[in-house]
């Protein structure tokens, strides 16, 4: 029997669907949870954070939603070793909730998603993301194997990780950077980030390892049909690519 | 109406109709006024004058298009829903013993996005959308067709250049939904009237489609507005789009364009998926309909009249966003962001309770919400009550019934493009000048600003092969193709040609990705009616347009209408029938994928090879003219048949449709794709002049043995390595690239 996993929705989120979609599609019990239905949150497993423009991204991309009634339960699931996957505006809101890096005590940022540079507007752009701690660093990565390659969507205009010196070198020293831009080959050079991002980071983990935030979209890149050329198989309709990382997310919640 | 559009009277028109009744500023004509008048028997109260001046504007009323645009074939085995309501429907396939249809409508926000170029270009995306979920679709996808002024970063037409862009996306990526198809071309001719066009996709079971006007026993049923707070933005909105653009007065205009919340939006849209959902479940028929120009009253009058009814309202239920608005401006304004539904009083208590509490719309947006507004009467009167007196009383058909202008047109002399010898061409030249021509250039400035991949449904993104590809419905291999076209190098020398040719390209793009296709939408958007020449390009566009979709069986389900697109100098813009289709992938396993695969495959040139240069890009690098590309139907039928077969039979590994830059941009594109993946795949080809653009296919195929040959012709074939070599002369793919994808990358820093 696998764990519960949900999916909440706040006002302006825009990938629940396919977002719960993959998950099932990888074994997952997922389910949305709605803003006004906010108080059953308690009960599930896990939790995945989709993409979108929650509270239209006013002030800065999840900055009100890091302290909406969602996000109590989120981070209380979080502090009890709960699994939490944010992507996109789910990991600008676990950014803004401070649950990643969790470097700081209380939830309180120490580090930002901010504009892109050097053009700073929305881009969307096919990534690769690589994983740049072993797979074990987190129990949502365990089963990717090391130095996974995991092909994504970037689409966001707020995703260039910014830190003080000091809190970058937290990042490193604490392995948190989960995540890296890269080639398709797996090499990692400027040009493989879509957005300036500071470490060419694509993803931050915490401490515990349970709360993993991630920029780039798997689920666009999920089924074989998204990928006609990378077809692996030979059922257009099932999951591969991005589907990886939702795999092994499903495997540590079951 | 399916075809609103954005046009309407002259200023002069506007001043005249003010000093005749000393009444508000309206743009109804003195004979107008004078029939209403006389039907009514008093003079009209100030609700019903703003009332009549929205309803009868060209923008709602169609009146010098309407009976033009019957020509156009609406028909098919492929039509579930055709012109006449707010979006269109082909049908697209079954799944799980269920038939789905997609939906398509297609508009046009041209006057708004020159004045205020971010929101006008986004509340196009806004007012599109909402014309395919009130169908009761999910909404798939969005095009963009734009027309643009010259590239110039500086100056307005960079301005509006910029705006427009920052406008779709910024509306689109927020709401959720993918732009997968679309164009750009940058014309002096567009300087002062840029062209917004949009377009949106829906999909829906062709047995939860809701129509928009009252069902049968809908007597008494209650009118619910839903949505946006009620404020006096747009107001006059469709007298505004009907006036000719005058810089100088264009600041008195910002008034009547809507404010965008695609915030709001983005909620309203999952609310009205859930209300779908319960409709489905209790078996209700009800109807469902955007707020567009008319605003309140014009949707509420057009889809109780259609349904054979009248309405009663009572203008202090409508949420508003200050108070103390006048009547007519709650009446008419064009707020954007609301719908209206016709729903039983039970139903609506549930719907009400679905927006308002589940999805919190008060919450979302000020005083944003559902509510039941008036109701639905036998009676086919049109009733608006406000602070207990009656402000408004006429016959519903009289208001909403078809009014028409004939205007006298002047018949366009088709073009006869004086045969000349063609210029002996030097390729090495003159291919790197046709790739960094504006209208060749790479789009990626643009389309990376938008979302092209959000649903995860996405087959073929926007800008990797000729037309966009989806798979909209979960757990089906159903695939649907969109592509848009429309030439405005065409246009500025026969409009009429232009229009065919536009049904042509936009077919022949759905076709490269291996779709068939099933129907088409239009917007014609064209100068002044009352100008006899620049009406005259409108008709012929209509004929062309009718012609080339009768003869390729192709039915037009959704259109618009823009006319009054001059300028103060009174220039109209060229002439721009801009054309969606839609195709069908039975598969999406049989998606033609972008880019050269393999070494050794034959390059085939399926379809017309005719060497003429009259509109094309290498006219216009050369400055020289030429007779336009002739027009075959029974030619392309049987291209279109070579290709599909070809496809079929597994035999394709790439596939372009020739379009601006011909054959060899056509190659080069592929080659530019096969670069991009990591594949060394170059290509040789052999060919005349390979920079007419006369149309047709270019194809790589593994083997033609199996391929009837008929009229195909084998230009090369491909190679290892990153070069092509064109007549004998190497270019560096990577280099060509440079070129070809820097140019628009100033204006789209």
């Amino acid at each position: 029997m696998s764990g519960k996993i949900a999916v909440p929705v706040f006002p302006g989120t825009n990938s629940e669907d396919e977002t719960v979609r993959l998950l099932g599609d990888c074994g997952g019990d997922a389910e949305l949870v709605h803003w006004s239905d906010a108080e059953r949150l308690g009960t599930y497993d896990a939790y995945v954070l989709s993409g979108g423009f929650a509270y239209e991204d006013r002030i800065r991309a999840g900055a009100i939603a890091a302290h909406d009634r969602i996000m109590d339960f989120v981070a209380h699931a979080a502090e009890r070793g709960k699994l939490v996957l944010g992507i996109c505006n789910g990991a600008q809101i676990l950014l803004e909730a401070g649950l990643v890096p969790g470097t700081s005590v209380g939830r309180k940022p120490t580090a930002a998603f901010a504009k892109n540079a050097p053009e700073p507007h929305f881009v969307c752009r096919h990534v690769y993301m690589r994983l740049a701690v072993e797979p074990s660093r987190s129990a949502i990565t365990a089963a990717l194997p090391k130095d996974a390659l995991v092909p994504a969507w970037a689409a966001h205009a707020e995703g260039r990780l910014a830190a003080t010196p000091q809190r970058l070198d937290e990042i490193v020293a604490g392995d948190h950077l989960a995540f890296v831009y890269a080639h398709n080959d797996g090499t990692v050079d400027a040009a493989a980030v879509p957005n300036g991002s500071a470490l060419g980071c694509a993803g931050l983990v915490n401490r515990a390892g349970n709360v993993l935030a991630i920029m780039p979209h798997p689920e666009r890149d999920g089924w074989n049909f998204n990928h006609p050329d990378r077809c692996e198989g030979t059922d257009v309709l099932a999951p591969s690519g991005g589907a990886a990382l939702f795999r092994s997310f499903v495997v540590a919640v079951a | 109406m399916p075809r609103c559009n954005s046009s309407s009277r002259s200023r002069r028109e506007r001043r005249l109709g003010n000093g005749l009744t000393g009444a508000p500023d309206v743009a109804l004509r003195d004979d107008e006024l004078q029939r209403i008048r006389e039907r009514l028997g008093r003079e009209p109260t100030t609700v019903e004058l703003h009332a009549f001046d929205a309803q009868w504007s060209e923008h709602c009323s169609y009146k010098s298009s309407r009976h033009h645009l019957k020509r156009l074939p609406a028909d098919g085995s492929t039509v579930v829903i055709g012109p006449g309501e707010d979006a269109g429907a082909l049908h697209l396939g079954v799944h799980d013993g269920v038939r789905y249809a997609v939906v398509i409508a297609h508009e046009s926000h041209n006057h708004p996005s020159q004045i205020v170029p971010f929101e006008g270009a986004a509340t196009g995306i806004g007012g599109i959308v909402r014309d395919v979920l009130c169908m009761g679709a999910e909404v798939i996808g969005v095009a963009d067709p734009l027309r643009l002024g010259t590239n110039d970063a500086k100056g307005h037409p960079g301005y509006v250049a910029r705006g427009v862009v920052d406008g779709i996306g910024g509306y689109g990526n927020a709401i959720g939904v993918p732009n997968i198809a679309g164009d750009a071309y940058f014309e002096r001719g567009f300087n002062e009237n840029c062209l917004v066009n949009v377009v949106a996709l829906g999909i829906v079971r062709e047995d939860d489609l809701i129509h928009s006007y009252a069902p049968k026993g809908a007597e008494d049923w209650e009118i619910v507005l839903v949505g946006k707070a009620t404020d006096p933005s747009g107001f006059g909105g469709a007298s505004f789009s009907s006036l000719t653009l005058d810089a100088q007065e264009s600041e008195v205009n910002k008034g009547a364009v809507q404010v965008p919340d695609p915030f709001l939006k983005n909620v309203l849209m999952r609310a009205s998926y859930r209300v779908f959902g319960l409709l489905r479940e209790r078996k209700i028929v009800a109807a469902f309909k955007d707020l567009g120009a008319g605003g309140i009253m014009g949707c509420s009058a057009e889809i109780t009249a259609q349904g054979g009814y009248g309405a009663e309202i009572d203008l202090d239920k409508v949420n508003v966003a200050i108070e103390g608005m006048p009547p007519e401006v709650i009446a008419v304004g064009e707020t954007q962001e609301r719908l209206l539904w016709l729903l039983p009083a039970d139903v609506a208590t549930d719907v009400l309770r679905i927006y308002n509490e589940e999805f919190t719309l008060p919450q979302v947006a000020h005083n944003a919400r559902a509510a039941v507004i008036g109701r639905v009467t036998a009676q086919r009167r049109y009733v608006l009550r406000y602070r207990g007196a009656t402000v408004m009383d006429v016959e519903s058909d009289f208001l909403t019934g078809s009014i028409r202008d004939e205007l006298p047109y002047t018949e366009v002399i088709r073009h006869q493009g004086a045969v000349q010898e063609l210029p002996a061409v030097d390729i090495e030249t003159l291919f790197p000048a046709v790739l960094a021509h504006r209208d060749v250039a790479s789009r990626e400035p643009i389309y990376r600003r938008y979302d092209a991949v959000v649903r995860g449904c996405t087959v073929l993104p926007r800008g990797t092969a000729d037309a966009g590809v989806l798979a909209p419905i979960p757990g089906s291999r159903l695939g649907v193709a969109l592509a848009v076209a429309g030439n405005p190098r065409y246009g500025r020398i026969d409009s009429g040609f232009a229009a065919e040719f536009a049904v042509l390209e936009a077919m022949r793009a759905v076709v490269a990705v291996g779709a068939r296709p099933l129907g088409l939408s239009d917007c014609l958007n064209f100068g002044n009616p009352r100008k006899p020449d620049q009406y005259g390009e409108f008709v012929a566009a209509v004929d062309g347009l009718g012609r080339a979709a009768t003869r390729l069986d192709l039915p037009i389900v959704s259109g618009n209408v823009s006319l009054y697109n001059e300028s103060a100098g009174g220039s109209a813009v060229p002439a721009s029938t801009i054309v969606a289709c839609v195709g069908v992938l039975e598969d999406v396993a049989q998606v033609v994928t972008p880019g050269l695969k393999e070494t050794r495959s034959a390059l085939l040139w399926i379809g017309s090879r005719e060497l003429v240069v009259g509109g094309s890009v290498l006219a216009e690098v050369l400055g020289i003219e030429g007779p336009l590309p002739s027009i075959s139907y029974g030619a392309e039928r049987t291209a279109v048949g070579i290709v599909r077969d070809a496809i079929a039979r597994g035999v394709v590994r790439s596939c372009r449709a020739i379009r601006d830059g011909g054959v060899l941009t056509a190659v080069a594109r592929l080659a530019f794709d096969a670069h991009l993946r990591g594949r060394a795949i170059g290509a040789e080809i052999d060919f005349g002049n390979p920079l007419c653009e006369a149309g047709g296919f270019l194809c790589e195929v593994s083997d033609d043995s199996e391929i009837d040959l008929t009229g195909t012709l084998r230009i090369g074939e491909t190679i290892g390595g990153s070069e092509l070599v064109v007549n004998g002369i190497r270019f560096s793919i990577p280099q060509l690239y440079a070129v070809w994808s820097q140019p628009l990358a100033e204006l789209y820093p």
